[in-house]
């Protein structure tokens, strides 16, 4: 499987990381690769993954970014379930209050065949009835709600106590002082903007009403100028102490069960109070996840944008780098790697797009965009260009970009001779309908090196030396720049609409296997 | 890293007419119960539960060798009851497998010898770690990656867990995987 085992085939990115191609992009403005680095990572969507409910942002901030309805186990992180039980409730009052309530577990524990009969039945006058009842229960590691000692409740979401913290009520002043901080600033400053430009009215009046005037009238009858009311001041500055509790006293006497102390993981999962006993442990909101939709940082042009809902799968923009740059699979070497061997490599090259492409090998990679790399610099920059329209504009973006792209060399450099293919070939469109035709090799004049050919894939044979002095187990990488065709539907240029073709290279590096242990 | 034939004797396969392949050396408890809408490989060892319930598998699954296909059940206080189990396109199901979710989507991963507890919903797209053990009625969300550690990472967008292009992944796999299942060629005599 491609993406769970290490793939041998691996593209430079124009960063010059080097990735699988499943986990590139292709910017077709651009038009280059992109790989998760490269690439701005904006949130789309809010949803629970449990419940996969979408949830508005301004929702999901005022929940504190916490799903409303599921909880995960303070114990082991996994989600819990609510579970029923049917209590039996007697009409009448009469009953005595401590008697035994059987529980009849509806879930999946097996203890319901062993309950007692109900004590109510004892009682004639007594109208048995059952009323469901719910509690929340892990199902990995049999963690409870009533382990936390909370009471059942009758109805299964909503109506779960939130455990309040310690600091709970002095945490609430302080966001309340703060945001009102914030307006008032706020306010403040859309005042000084209404007072240095005034209102520019149709008819202009001789009163002004409003601005300099009004301030003026009432200074002269002695009221002061009209404010905004200053934030209250209500929180009371934290203190510092020095006074520190002392220890109880039986942490020195009493043995240590660390079966009821808290792991590190478990505390950080409540981190408001953070227990240490395992009783004080609470069911926690399960935290909400999100859907990415990933921009280029060069041109801030999408590349994936996501559909809004949790449940489905698809993109309304999908630049994967898998749907535009041919794919290389490596199917197999002809014989055993041995340094100083010529051997040859099957590779499969299969085009995604819907039109044909011209493939040529280079071994040696072409400088890019025609300028010499400095040699004593490995890191290149180059400064991050943005749209024109947007320049145009004066638009700033607030998204924090970083204002270079630092280029690396690849280093993984290849370690064995390949020799040249003597011409480039062709790779035909994708036709998702030939799939069910009956295929017919048509007798064509085929350069040698191209073993076989269906729709559009080709299989190539190259041939390859590793190099002399390598050693024995090492693995074998070459490294070779694919020149293809790629037409481009988009353009940056709203005048011209046909599609151009653009010649583009990408490096690619094939980790052919280890080498041999040589005979003696 | 293209998919090496797999070669099966003509002995040890049968094709059904819609391009299922089934082993012999399986266990289909139930068959009646148990639809495979074409081109879904079975590998030998596996079981299949269909006398508990329907269990129904989309196209081009590959069920692998010695993993179970179990349907989920639920207790009640009068018994139990087991209830059918949808099994989507393009699903691969790893080997020494126990699966009793109550749903799978399409596109799903599932390693190799993973365990799917009762009745957990795996949406389209996720992927589950080889030998990772799922918690009964655990949802595992769309691009979302259940790891050994019994962890949920990734999502829709995330390109470090799951691929963003996990669909045509999984198409392009098992599409090859039932390619490259092929009878061993007869000897030329």
């Amino acid at each position: 499987m491609s993406f769970m085992q290490p793939s041998p085939v691996k593209y430079a990115c124009s960063c010059g990381i080097l990735n699988p191609i499943n986990k590139l992009f292709f910017c077709r403005h651009c038009p280059k690769l992109r790989c998760g680095y490269c690439v701005t990572h904006e949130i789309e969507s809010h949803f629970c993954s449990n419940c996969l409910e979408n949830i508005p942002s301004t929702e999901a901030r005022h929940k504190k970014n916490c799903c409303a309805n599921c909880f995960d186990c303070p114990c082991c992180q996994h989600t819990l379930s609510a579970r029923a039980t049917t209590v039996p409730v007697v009409r009448k009052s009469e009953e005595s209050k401590d008697a035994k309530k059987p529980e009849d577990e509806s879930g999946d524990s097996p203890a319901a065949a062993s309950t007692p009969p109900t004590p109510a039945s004892s009682k004639p006058s007594a109208v048995p009835t059952t009323k469901k009842m719910y509690y929340l229960s892990c199902l990995s590691c049999r963690w409870t709600s009533r382990d936390a000692g909370i009471p059942d409740q009758g109805v299964a979401t909503g109506t779960w106590p939130d455990n309040e913290c310690l600091y709970q009520a002095r945490f609430n002043s302080l966001v309340e002082y703060f945001q009102a901080v914030v307006l008032q600033e706020k306010q403040e400053k859309m005042e000084f903007m209404r007072r240095k430009t005034p209102k520019q009215h149709k008819f202009p009046s001789l009163t002004d009403r409003t601005g300099l005037t009004v301030s003026l009238i009432r200074r002269q009858m002695g009221w002061n100028d009209k404010t905004i009311p200053k934030a209250k001041a209500v929180i009371t500055p934290a203190e510092a102490t020095a006074e520190v509790e002392e220890l109880p006293a039986d942490i020195f006497t009493e043995p240590l069960n660390l079966r009821n102390v808290t792991t590190i993981a478990q505390r950080h999962s409540q981190p408001a109070d953070q227990p240490t006993a395992v009783s004080s442990l609470y069911p926690q909101r399960r935290t909400l996840w999100i859907k990415r939709s990933l921009r280029c940082r060069q041109c801030e042009h999408n590349l994936i944008k996501p559909e809004y809902h949790p449940t489905s799968i698809k993109y309304r923009i999908q630049l994967f780098a898998s749907c535009h740059v041919p794919e290389v699979v490596m199917v197999r070497c002809e014989q055993s790697l041995a340094s100083g061997k010529s051997n040859a490599i099957l590779l499969k090259f299969t085009n995604p797009t819907m039109y044909d492409m011209t493939i040529r090998l280079l071994t040696t990679a072409p400088t890019e965009d025609a300028e010499p790399a400095a040699e004593g610099s490995r890191i290149k920059e180059e400064p991050v260009s943005s749209s024109p329209h947007l320049r145009a504009a004066g638009i700033t973006l607030s998204r924090q970009n970083s204002t270079r792209e630092v280029k690396r060399e690849v280093t993984d450099v290849s370690n064995a001779e390949i020799v040249p293919l003597e011409s480039e070939f062709v790779l035909s469109q994708r036709d998702d309908s030939k799939e069910f035709d009956e295929y017919v090799q048509l007798p064509t004049e085929e350069p040698k090196f191209i073993v076989w050919r269906k729709g559009n894939k080709v299989l190539i044979r190259l041939q390859f030396t590793p190099a002399e002095e390598l050693p024995a187990n090492t693995d074998v990488v070459l490294g070779f720049a694919m020149q293809y065709t790629y037409v481009n539907t988009v353009t940056n240029a709203p005048e011209k609409k046909e599609p151009t073709t653009h010649a583009l290279y990408s490096r690619v590096f094939i980790n052919a296997g280890a080498t041999e242990q040589k005979a003696n | 890293m293209e998919i090496p034939d797999t070669f099966y004797s003509k002995d040890e396969y049968v094709e059904t007419a819609s391009g299922n392949k089934v082993s012999r050396h399986t266990v289909l408890c139930g068959s009646q119960n148990i639809v495979l809408n074409g081109k879904v490989i079975v590998q030998s060892g596996a079981i299949i539960r269909g006398d508990l319930a329907n269990v129904r598998a989309g196209r081009y699954c590959v069920i692998g060798k010695d993993s179970v296909i179990r349907p989920p059940y639920k207790q009640f206080s009068k018994g139990i009851a087991f209830f059918p189990m949808h099994i989507g396109d393009h699903v691969f199901i790893g080997e020494g497998a126990v699966v009793s979710a109550a749903s799978i989507g399409s596109c799903v991963y599932i390693g190799k010898n993973a365990i799917i507890g009762r009745r957990c919903i795996l949406k389209d797209c996720c992927v589950i770690e080889d030998g990772a053990v799922l918690p009964p009625e655990t949802t595992v969300a769309s691009y979302m990656r259940y790891t050994v550690k019994g962890t949920i990472e990734g999502a829709q967008g995330n390109p470090y867990f799951v691929p963003a292009a996990m669909q045509d992944e999984m198409i392009n796999y098992t599409k090859s995987f039932y390619e490259h299942f092929v009878r061993t060629p007869a000897p030329a005599s």
